[in-house]
């Protein structure tokens, strides 16, 4: 079925209703009229860094700020967004970043196609753990699956505790796209769910000999675009 | 001193009413709620058919109007504190803990002293952990040293076996982690004379220990409630953290570590214990160990019920539809029974998070009272974003979320091709119905609460109870009353109570319980009569106000 499906559990089951649409198989027939393609995105990282206040901004516009509410277990929301003009669904499982849950957010790993880490910049604690994440994510996640690092909170850089060339590093050194953004101002929150879209929905409707979708360009020529010079 | 402790593990504070027995954790509940499970109705115990048969055991009545009968006139609460409770003994006994402490730790004599120390001595938190409190909690800790922590009418704390802080529901676990050590002396103290702290009665307050190995649970309580009821709720908050944990975790992580920081585990859950401690200070469901349904009218509750059971799916074990903590309908895996404890722990996990408002919730949850070794994993959704109807899937599998997903979608398929979702949204609408209904003139507010199915009804509260304070009054002259009907060396069937503000009456059978609230110028005659006419009156709305016909998959 799918490659580098996760050790654990039982084999993935067809889910009525969307399972058909939820594979990358969707995008064999580019003439008729589709679907919109189905893309699975899951949001990583320690807790407390802002995933759900990301997604929220990405989803509503709007920061949710006040008291920190912990995710429970995992949280599955809809977003549809269009790509060059075709409209894609984006599937996004919104993780709790304690430990009590890691069992339930492992056995939702192999699903995802595209995952976004976050660490908080204010936290130098955060940020370590990335590598450990890293190292989850390559122990149960898809071979191909896309991975993005993003520094969150860049809105609060007087309490700035890593620094933007620590996080492009370490980018670099797994080879994943990286940026800072601010869940709260909304920088590059936009940018990200959409550089993943594109890589994923250009990945789905790929005839062999198309050049492959620059996700690295990409997020670059955005990110000059927009006046921000975050990235590697 | 830890290592003493660890010696007697597994031995239970021998407190039959409450604990549940060693082996709880093993096995199914005992008591599930029959009602939901075997089809039985609300008023049942008065067997259904035979009106007049409603008060077969009430000797009650007799009971009721002759004063002679020692339990049926009580004084109020307010009258018994005030009398001088063996002061000789007391201050002997606070005396004996204090030189107990100190000879046990070497710290300090009285509580405030201790908590100086502590403040002075607190142990360098490493910024890591500062960080954990403050960003993982959300809340403002409070400063232990201050008044304002000392007047908090009750203070909950759990520990490890070992003495380390686990949870406080005022102030930073740090900044009382020898506070915490004291209390862990005071038990092991006792342990080692082969006996068991229960509880310290001292200056209007009281002390109530819980041991439920490897974790201690103890209340410092300025409220009227009765040991036994402060020990309930602490069982309750032991529940919390298995649910989150489940027993098997719990014990392994202690036994692999004795010293475990368990509060690791637990970061982000805070707010749930928090929301529970407060939700049991006002709301009765906890004090009946029963829950609340929904007030609905039969016709449209079968469609809902049916709708549920027809989204069905290999894996589900319960499916329950609820708005705010009421019931709205339970659909249930044949011969699989929930029991309320496990029911409220579930309602007070939806209450405690804004966060289930938006998207579909995936979660591992231990139900404690159905089998503490496992997770089951919950779905949890609002059915509609404006519309408080909270739907929550429980499964046996974890790999399951889409098939339950789909189940939510096929039940509001269903509840739309039935035409309910109009009825249900008016319904939401008055969630609660005034006691006005009733017609009794001088009744304030009612409880009663049917046994055999675990379900109870009560209307909302209203003037003169508007205020916060006034409700919490209320809930406690419900305590109190409810605490000398199950006082376990003396029940009481009936307790008639006259206060300056209200009187009370309470009547228990085998059946139902009931508690009643009315005008302090009604007369003992007319709160009989009163009783009558309420209890005709709950018979005629028993379709609205209960779930006469749970349904199973």
């Amino acid at each position: 079925m799918r490659c580098g499906a996760a050790p654990l559990g039982p084999p993935q089951k067809d889910v009525p209703g969307d399972g058909g649409t939820r594979g990358r198989g969707s995008g064999a027939a580019p003439l008729t009229p589709l679907p919109a393609p189905v893309l699975q995105v899951m949001l990583l990282g320690d807790s407390g860094v802002g995933k759900t206040c990301f997604l929220l901004q990405f989803k509503d516009g709007a920061f949710l700020s006040g008291t920190f509410i912990a995710t429970v277990g995992i949280d599955f929301r809809n977003k549809v967004v269009a790509v060059d003009g075709v409209k894609v669904k984006l599937q996004i499982w919104d993780t709790a970043g304690q430990e009590r849950f890691r069992s339930v957010t492992h056995a939702y790993y192999r699903d995802a196609q595209a995952l976004l880490l976050l660490y908080d910049i204010t936290s130098k604690m955060s940020f370590d753990n990335i590598r450990a994440w890293l190292t989850e994510i390559h122990e149960y996640a898809q071979k191909d699956v896309v991975i993005m690092l993003l520094g969150n909170k860049a809105d609060v850089s007087s309490e700035r505790m890593v620094r933007t060339e620590d996080g492009a590093s370490l980018a670099r050194e797994y080879g994943v796209p990286f940026m800072e953004t601010s869940a709260k101002t909304g920088m590059n929150v936009e940018l990200a769910f959409l550089a993943i879209a594109r890589e994923l929905k250009q990945r789905a409707v790929q005839l062999p000999d198309e050049p492959r979708f620059q996700i690295h360009d990409y997020i670059e020529a955005q990110q000059k675009r927009s006046g921000c010079c975050a990235f590697i | 001193m830890a290592a003493d402790v660890h010696k007697k593990k597994g031995w239970e504070v021998p407190n039959g009413s409450l604990a549940p027995g060693n082996g709880q954790h093993a096995e199914r509940s005992e008591s599930p709620t029959p009602g939901l499970a075997q089809g039985t109705e609300p008023g049942k115990g008065q067997s259904a058919g035979q009106e007049g048969a409603m008060f077969v055991h009430t000797r009650s009545y007799e009971d009721l109007t002759s004063p002679e009968d020692g339990g049926a006139v009580v004084r109020s609460p307010e009258e018994r504190r005030g009398e001088p409770a063996e002061p000789t003994s007391m201050e002997q006994i606070s005396k004996d803990f204090s030189e107990l402490s100190t000879q046990l730790t070497g710290m300090a004599l009285d509580l405030e002293e201790e908590m100086r120390q502590s403040q002075e001595g607190k142990l360098e938190p490493s910024p890591q952990a500062t960080r954990h409190d403050s960003v993982l909690s959300g809340k403002e800790e409070e400063d232990v040293t201050m008044d304002t922590w000392r007047m908090h009418r009750k203070h909950v704390f759990v520990l490890s076996e070992a003495g380390k802080p686990v949870y406080s529901r005022y102030g930073s676990e740090e900044a009382l982690s020898s506070t915490m050590g004291v209390m862990m002396a005071l038990v092991s103290f006792l342990e080692a004379e082969k006996n068991a702290i229960r509880s310290i009665h001292a200056d209007g307050y009281k002390v109530v220990f819980v041991r439920k190995s490897p974790l201690v649970l103890v209340a410092v309580a300025r409220t009227r409630q009765s040991e036994q009821e402060i020990a309930h709720e602490l069982l309750y908050i032991y529940y919390q953290i298995l649910s989150l944990l489940t027993w098997t975790q719990l014990n392994h992580i202690f036994q692999q570590k004795q010293n475990y920081d368990l509060r690791r585990l637990l970061a982000g859950s805070e707010r749930i214990t928090d929301n529970l401690l407060d939700l049991m200070a006002h709301d009765p469901s906890f004090l009946m160990g029963a829950v609340r349904c929904l007030p609905l009218a039969a016709s449209v509750r079968d469609a809902v019920s049916t709708s549920l059971q027809q989204a069905k799916a290999k894996s589900l074990v319960f499916s329950i539809l609820l708005s705010g903590n009421q019931l709205v309908s339970l659909v249930r895996k044949k011969d699989q029974f929930l029991h309320p404890i496990d029911l409220h722990l579930l309602f007070n996990l939806i209450s405690s998070s804004s966060s289930f408002r938006e998207g579909e919730a995936w979660t591992p949850i231990c139900l404690p009272k159905f089998n503490s070794s496992g997770f089951f994993h919950a779905h949890i959704s609002y059915l509609e974003q404006e519309m408080d109807l909270c739907l929550l899937l429980v499964s046996t599998d974890r790999e399951d979320f889409f098939t339950v997903s789909d189940c939510k979608r096929r039940f509001q398929e269903r509840l739309r091709r039935r035409g309910v979702h109009h009825a249900l949204q008016e319904a939401l609408r008055t969630p609660f119905y005034s006691v006005a209904q009733v017609g009794i003139p001088d009744l304030r507010h009612f409880i009663y609460k049917s046994k055999s199915s675990g379900l109870f009804t009560s209307p909302e509260i209203e003037a003169p109870y508007v205020r916060e304070e006034e409700k919490e009054r209320l809930l406690g002259l419900y305590q109190y009353l409810h605490s000398r009907a199950h006082n376990s060396s003396r029940p009481l069937k009936n307790i008639y109570f006259t206060g300056p503000r209200e009187n009370l009456l309470a009547w228990v059978t085998s059946a139902f319980e009931l508690y009643i609230c009315y005008s302090p110028l009604g007369t003992k005659a007319g709160a009989i009569s009163a009783v009558n006419k309420l209890m005709k009156w709950i018979r005629k709305e028993e379709d609205r106000l209960f779930i006469l016909t749970p349904q199973t998959y």
